[in-house]
């Protein structure tokens, strides 16, 4: 894929304030873009990603964990190992001794020019979703999808990156969040799912509240949830109403997602993690409960508070944590046979494998499900949902990521349910994406939804 | 035994040990000036916990699902290593401990182990040549590397039985590769063992702290604790 820069061009001559102040990188094709690239390598990297360069031993054992790699298994440019060299060839020859003075005998190479990182943009952003089953397959303990999120930050600071990708990481500088919500649009959204919700249950009472300061919680979202998906913030106030919960969304810093573990650009991480801590010390919330999102949940529970130099003084949780705390108070009753269906549950990638929840939501699905079953493999060994890594955002790789698909297709197919359950909104688009492409006879469903169809009321 | 193996034996292998290693504390000290991470969030598990299991995932080949679905590759690394073991364990037992060798058991043993650890290297090096995904990802080192060891291992059975009396040359090869190999092995890919256990250190304090590792396999009922997640 070539490199396309007409969103660039554009955010350029609009003179876009995240431009203006030197936070969105361009590219620039005057610049010295591949001594900038080899500066980069030196200022950014860390021990644990020094010595990931420097363990591999070319076993070939992370070719059977891809996605890829299964499902193009005459294709040798799949595997994890090759994908990790490209990046991995360049420090080579600019840092490594052997490489230095033998590079043939390492295969470590500079890139020759812009066309050479162009081509590396389209190894680690199109070929990768960055899942981590490979770090976990590794006899090494070569963390090969932190090398690819590596690469991925050098490009991007280069502006070298893909059209999709660059839209949302603008939008997320320009107006805090991923998909460019508008404070009213949120707040009307906000508005209408409440009156719904009202109608529907016929309680008056029921809120959801704005910067309510000194609440239980302060309640984090996708923007997914706002623009194509407020039925998910419904179940949420829904269960939180008749838990007794006092929580509150924020005005601002409600996005909890972050494109900045995408695009491996720590600087937006940190903006957008940030943004969130902050809104709940203002809101005096005693705790952050990030909604269903796998990246989301990673991102503010993980990797944001160290993008951002952060030290956590919350207590910050995934709703699912929430909803076990409210089923063993017994804040909150539920039926399983309203659930009959078989259900299946698909493990998000930035939870089981990069992140700690595991468990925790086969337990509440096994008490808001009567028929529940589980995929093989699963926990931290399930594959990716396909549209991890951002791959959703970035269509010219779409044919590429539907084909590796297959591989989760089989999975759930094998599994005979008729939902399948994630606690993740991009695995609900990358799941659907491809239940559509193979014509399988599955829903997509998440968590809250089932506890708010099983609830008591 | 001649002058020439005597000096083989005994002093340059000492001189290129001290080499070695001073190149392994150069190479220590170089990754080590990398900058560290600071972790910042409150742990959901042991970071202790982590390490160990990642350290002991070597010895765990159900722990790691690459590991579990080829249990003949797995086999094929312990033989390999314990060959790797052996050979280097003979390059002191010669010259410092002949008699140990003279035990026809222990001498056995130990050809057995460099003898299979041969046959292992030898079906490393044509998986390396026939796999397109193998032959890809390799590179010069990691072919002269596997060929050199494969060298060793067949001129470490021929050695160890110390019969210099006969024939010098097993030996002198044995040593005289030794040698090349405590010369070569700080810049090739063999010294991937220094790494190992600091990378798989890193790898386990992290998903450690985060209570991916150690794996929470099919327990259901584990306790969930939501007030410190």
């Amino acid at each position: 894929m070539p490199l396309e820069t007409k969103s660039q061009e554009k955010a350029r001559s609009d003179k876009l304030r995240s431009v203006q102040e030197g936070r969105l990188k361009l590219y620039d094709a005057g610049a010295k873009n591949v001594k900038a690239f080899l500066d980069l390598i030196s200022q950014r990297i860390t021990r644990p990603l020094a010595l990931s360069f420097v363990s591999c031993v070319h076993c070939g054992m992370c070719a059977e964990s891809c996605h890829y790699a299964l499902a193009r298994p005459d294709d040798p440019t799949m595997t994890p190992a090759y994908k990790a060299e490209q990046i991995r060839r360049i420090f080579k020859r600019h840092m490594d001794w052997t490489g230095r003075i033998m590079p043939c005998w390492v295969h470590a190479r500079y890139p020759r020019d812009v066309e050479d990182l162009n081509l590396l943009k389209n190894i680690v952003f199109g070929t990768c979703s960055t899942c981590g089953r490979c770090t976990l397959n590794c006899p090494m303990g070569v963390d090969t999808a932190g090398l690819v999120r590596f690469a991925r930050g050098l490009l991007t600071e280069l502006g070298i990156v893909p059209e999709g990708l660059f839209n949302v990481c603008r939008d997320q500088w320009e107006t805090g969040n991923q998909m460019a919500v508008t404070e009213l649009d949120y707040l009307e959204t906000l508005e209408w799912i409440r009156e719904e919700l009202q109608a529907e249950l016929g309680l008056s009472g029921i809120d959801i509240p704005v910067d309510k300061p000194d609440c239980d919680f302060m309640y984090t979202i996708n923007p997914r949830e706002i623009k194509f998906d407020p039925r998910s913030i419904g179940h949420a106030a829904k269960i939180f109403h008749f838990a007794k919960e006092r929580w509150t969304l924020p005005k601002w810093g409600w996005d909890q997602t972050n494109f900045g573990l995408f695009s491996g650009d720590d600087s937006l991480g940190a903006y957008v993690a940030k943004n969130v801590y902050e809104a709940a010390a203002k809101l005096k919330a005693k705790r952050i409960v990030i909604s269903e999102c796998g990246h989301g949940y990673r991102s503010t529970r993980w990797e944001g508070y160290n993008w951002a130099l952060y030290d956590q003084k919350l207590t910050t949780e995934s709703v699912i944590l929430t909803l076990i705390r409210y089923l063993k108070q017994g804040r909150i009753r539920i039926d399983s046979s309203k659930n009959p269906e078989p259900v299946t549950f698909h493990d998000s990638c930035n939870i089981s494998r990069a992140g700690d929840l595991v468990e925790e939501p086969r337990w509440v699905l096994r008490r808001v499900c009567s028929d529940f079953r589980e995929m093989q493999p699963n926990r931290t060994e399930n594959f990716c949902c396909t549209g991890g890594g951002g791959l959703l955002s970035m269509a010219e790789y779409r044919p590429l990521r539907l084909e590796a698909a297959k591989i989760k297709a089989e999975q759930l197919k094998a599994t005979g349910a008729k939902l399948v359950c994630t606690i993740c909104h991009n695995c609900v688009d990358g799941l659907t994406d491809l239940i559509k492409h193979y014509k399988l006879n599955i829903k997509v469903v998440q968590v809250l939804e089932l506890v708010s169809n099983a609830l008591l009321v | 035994m001649s002058n020439f193996l005597r000096i083989l034996e005994n002093e340059i292998q000492v001189a290129l040990l001290i080499f070695m290693g001073t190149v392994y504390l150069l190479r220590l000290f170089w990754i080590f000036r990398f900058k560290p991470n600071r972790e910042r969030t409150a742990p959901a598990g042991s970071e202790k916990a982590g390490i160990a299991y990642s350290l002991m995932n070597v010895a765990m080949p159900w722990a790691m699902e690459s590991a579990r679905k080829k249990p003949g590759f797995y086999i094929q690394f312990v033989i390999f290593h314990l060959g790797v073991a052996a050979a280097i364990s003979a390059t002191f037992i010669i010259p410092y401990r002949p008699e140990l060798l003279q035990v026809k058991p222990v001498l056995r043993i130990f050809q057995l182990i460099i003898g299979a650890a041969f046959f292992v290297g030898l079906m490393r090096l044509y998986r390396r040549v026939a796999k397109p995904t193998m032959r890809l990802i390799s590179t010069l080192d990691d072919y002269l590397s596997l060929i050199f060891m494969i060298l060793y291992f067949a001129s470490g059975v021929l050695a160890i039985p110390n019969r210099y009396q006969e024939a010098e040359w097993p030996l002198i090869l044995f040593f005289g590769l030794t040698a090349f190999f405590l010369l070569y092995v700080p810049f090739s890919k063999i010294s991937h063992y220094l790494y190992y256990p600091i990378a798989r250190f890193f790898l386990g304090k992290t998903l450690g702290h985060r209570g991916v590792l150690p794996m929470k396999r099919k327990k259901e009922e584990i306790f969930l604790e939501p007030q410190e997640k």
